[in-house]
């Protein structure tokens, strides 16, 4: 259930989290949607805006698939900001119809935050629009994504910074293949790091664990991307993106939609397995059963086209108990 | 200039200069006077000088070189169509997109002897014939070939079964065009490539046509060859024929006016692979003219990335029925190009199979596609099983594309089916390229390339593959 591939505690053990971190990181238990943040945070926004410290990052991003990276022992370790959102709001491009109206988030390095919210709250929109979809537009608000404003970068620029979506109905491209397809995202990546590029067998040798890691065999990686893939291969196929790319903040987007229960075993474990101190996943989901495997940090309630209420895990429970409306009401 | 007898009616318009070799006049030579048959007032109405004169340079071109009886018979044929043929303008039905004006208005010399350079020899393992300037002038690898099967020219066939076969053959058929005819007046040379019944043929046989003599640009110098093949399949026999069009060299203009002709026996199978990369200021027209017995298959993989103008005819006649045709063209035109594919279907057999999968991308502003795909299911063509689709890419603001997918049914009984879409790269894909960090021109690199890829993959070997894969990915990237 909830295996750990690189031995270092994580965010996944039920256990209080083991962490050594300042108490802010638990949600405080009014509805506010901001962390409290003690006296020293705001020299750590001014530490982690610093370009080597963006660039090492990146490193580590690359890398936190791979490697573990050295576990942080005595004192206690300044969470850096991954992820801040304030009052986004933002539009469908071609009939200005809104749908988020003003979004505020706060994602730490290391955290796991789940998404919920009826249908048409626009949680898949939330994604869509961090990653730079052009069928949105924002029209108010801010993003900043590892010190850097996140709205002014291209999509493919948003993806080598460290970001990555896992789609909800990833499209199919024929005549693409998949080992040519993750061959050039991850070329394009290390071209970003200034690493020279892996050629065909260099790159099947570094790809060889993570099929295992997503349980996938290595035929399907002549197949072209999506083609004629079950809704399983297709969410795995997403995980083994992430695996092969690496980020600082995953949105995996409803990753556990359409799944029986052997490919959600995989996807789930596969994920688990991704996490680190240094990485954050944001899942959007409607389930309480993803939550029960990928333990997250909090839970955010998205209505309407804002996150109306944030919690723990028994939020949640609740949730699968009583419904939105009970949640709503409480609210 | 010869001396021509014309009807006072006429009005003798400006004529383009020509060019013709300082060898005294033979005394075999056709009589291009339009002939005093019946046919004489038609033969008027439709007379165009300058075809006339075309014809003319193209016989004074050849009256030195031997010929036999049998191409004789077929130039004379080819002159009387001739007469009777204008040169096509942009009114006619089958060049209503496509315009020859570049090659009417060129100084058109036919190249009358095969050149004296030495060929660069080719390194594949196969039966492979060098056509240079529409000259037979390199044969190499013929060993291997089995017992029975003739590759080479006309002229030096001494086989007299075959002979009588070929023959059979050579007679202009009605279908052709100008084009046509003017190779048949002009070609110097028949190769043939003869499979006797029930003889399969293991490796392909690789034709290589080379463009040797060519105008520098802006001579509006057009030397004219005019290289012509027959592929005789007897009954039960199998082989692959490999075309391959190149240019000499240094973008030179020319005019390449070649045909194929294909005759597929009974139980017969032909693999045709044609890859056409000449120059970008020649002009390319080509006639592959393919005649199916019963239980037949005949398949075509064409790529169509060079010439200036790239005109190709095909035609496939049924002559019985189950038999089996499946065309898969890809056309590229990545600069100020045209690129054309007028093909014809005959059925009139029953239980035919046909697959016709046409793709082009026009990469370029001034670059244009045209296809015209006509599939004619006639009375007792019943449970034909046809299929037609065309896919064309877009890339480019002012990129043109004329497409005429068009069927003609009249039996009842019958499965056909036909498509066609334009448009540019989706945006789906192409976004999910660069959600994965991947820049958007090597998103559209990689998917414009998938798009061709399914036609390259018909190819029959892996050296040709790569061959034409790599030319593709040059001239997209030059064009982009």
């Amino acid at each position: 259930m909830a295996l750990s591939l690189f031995h270092h505690p994580s965010l996944t053990l039920p256990s209080p989290p083991p962490q050594p971190s300042p108490p802010s990181l638990r949600p405080s238990p009014s509805t506010s949607l901001q962390f409290t943040l003690p006296a020293p945070r705001p020299l750590l926004l001014l530490r982690s805006s610093r370009p080597n410290r963006l660039h090492s990052s990146l490193r580590a991003g690359l890398s936190s698939a791979v490697d573990s990276p050295p576990q942080t022992s005595g004192g206690q370790p300044e969470k850096k900001l991954i992820l801040q959102v304030k009052d986004l709001t933002a539009v469908i491009a071609e009939s200005k119809q809104q749908i988020l109206k003003g979004v505020n988030l706060t994602v730490y390095e290391g955290e796991v935050h789940a998404v919920m919210g009826k249908n048409g709250s626009g949680k898949s929109t939330f994604a869509k629009v961090l990653v730079g979809h052009p069928d949105y537009e924002v029209t108010g608000g801010s993003v900043v994504f590892k010190g850097q404003d996140l709205l002014e970068m291209e999509a493919d620029e948003r993806s080598l910074a460290g970001l990555f979506m896992s789609f909800q109905s990833p499209v199919e491209i024929p005549g693409v293949s998949n080992i040519n397809f993750l061959r050039m995202a991850y070329n394009a990546k290390r071209e970003k790091l200034g690493l020279p590029e892996l050629g065909v067998f260099e790159f099947y040798a570094y790809l060889y664990p993570k099929l295992e890691l997503v349980n996938m065999k290595t035929d399907f990686l002549d197949r072209n991307v999506n083609e004629g893939f079950s809704g399983g291969e297709k969410k795995r196929n997403e995980i083994l993106q992430l695996a092969v790319l690496g980020a600082e903040l995953a949105l995996l987007d409803e990753i556990d939609s359409g799944l029986d229960v052997d490919a959600f075993q995989d996807v789930a474990k596969a994920v688990n397995g991704l996490l680190t101190p240094t990485n954050s996943v944001l899942l959007i989901t409607h389930y309480l059963r993803l939550l029960q495997f990928i333990k997250p940090t909090c839970i955010h309630i998205m209505e309407n086209g804002k996150i109306v209420k944030t919690g723990d895990i028994s939020l949640a429970e609740a949730l699968e108990k009583d419904g939105y409306e009970a949640i709503a009401k409480s609210h | 200039m010869a001396a021509i007898a014309f009807t006072p009616r006429i009005q003798r318009p400006p004529l383009p200069l020509f060019s013709t070799p300082k060898t005294p006049k033979p005394k075999t030579r056709v009589s291009l006077q339009p002939s005093s048959s019946s046919s004489s007032s038609t033969s008027q109405l439709a007379y165009d000088p300058f075809v006339h004169q075309l014809a003319e340079s193209l016989d004074d071109s050849l009256a030195s070189s031997s010929s036999s009886s049998s191409l004789q018979s077929l130039r004379d044929s080819s002159v009387q169509t001739v007469l009777s043929t204008p040169w096509p303008t942009r009114k006619d039905e089958p060049f209503r997109f496509t315009d020859t004006s570049f090659i009417k208005n060129s100084q058109i010399t036919p190249i009358s002897r095969p050149p004296s350079l030495p060929t660069t020899p080719d390194d594949t393992q196969f039966p492979s014939l060098d056509i240079v300037d529409g000259f037979l002038v390199n044969l190499s690898n013929l060993g291997e070939l089995p017992n029975g099967v003739y590759v080479g020219s006309l002229l030096e066939l001494s086989d007299e079964t075959i002979l009588k076969r070929v023959s059979e053959f050579l007679s202009s058929s009605s279908q052709g065009d100008l084009f046509w005819s003017i190779n048949g007046i002009g070609a110097p040379d028949l190769t043939v490539v003869y499979v006797p019944a029930g003889c399969r043929v293991e490796n392909h046989v690789y034709l290589r046509y080379i463009g040797n003599e060519g105008g520098d640009i802006g001579s509006h110098k057009l030397p004219l060859s005019n290289p012509r093949v027959l592929v005789l399949v007897e009954k039960g026999g199998e082989i692959g024929v490999i075309e391959e069009f190149l240019g000499g060299g240094g973008d030179k203009a020319y005019w390449v006016n070649s045909v194929l002709e294909v005759v597929v026996g009974e139980g017969g199978k032909v693999r045709h692979s044609y890859v056409q990369n000449q120059s970008v200021n020649a002009a390319h027209i080509k006639w592959t003219s393919v005649r199916q017995e019963s239980a037949s298959t005949y398949e075509l993989v064409e790529i169509s990335t060079g010439g200036k103008l790239s005109r190709h005819n095909l035609h496939v006649q049924q002559l019985g029925p189950d038999t089996i045709t499946e065309l898969s063209t890809l056309h590229l035109s990545a600069g100020d190009q045209t690129q054309d594919l007028h093909s014809s279907i005959v059925l009139d057999h029953p239980r035919g199979y046909s697959r016709q999968l046409h793709k082009c991308i026009v990469s370029h502003s001034e670059g244009k596609a045209v296809f015209d795909g006509n599939v004619k299911v006639n009375r007792y063509a019943q449970q034909t099983d046809g299929g037609q689709l065309t896919r064309s890419l877009l890339l480019a603001p002012r990129a043109t594309v004329n497409v005429k997918p068009n069927l003609q049914i009249i039996a009842d009984d019958v499965k056909c089916s036909h498509g066609a879409a334009i448009s540019d790269l989706e945006e789906t894909q192409l976004f999910y390229f660069l959600a994965r960090g991947i820049s958007l021109e090597a998103a559209r690199r990689a998917l414009v390339y998938s798009f061709g890829a399914e036609v390259i993959e018909g190819l029959p070997y892996p050296w040709i593959k790569t061959k034409v894969e790599s030319q593709i990915k040059e001239l997209l990237e030059g064009s982009s």
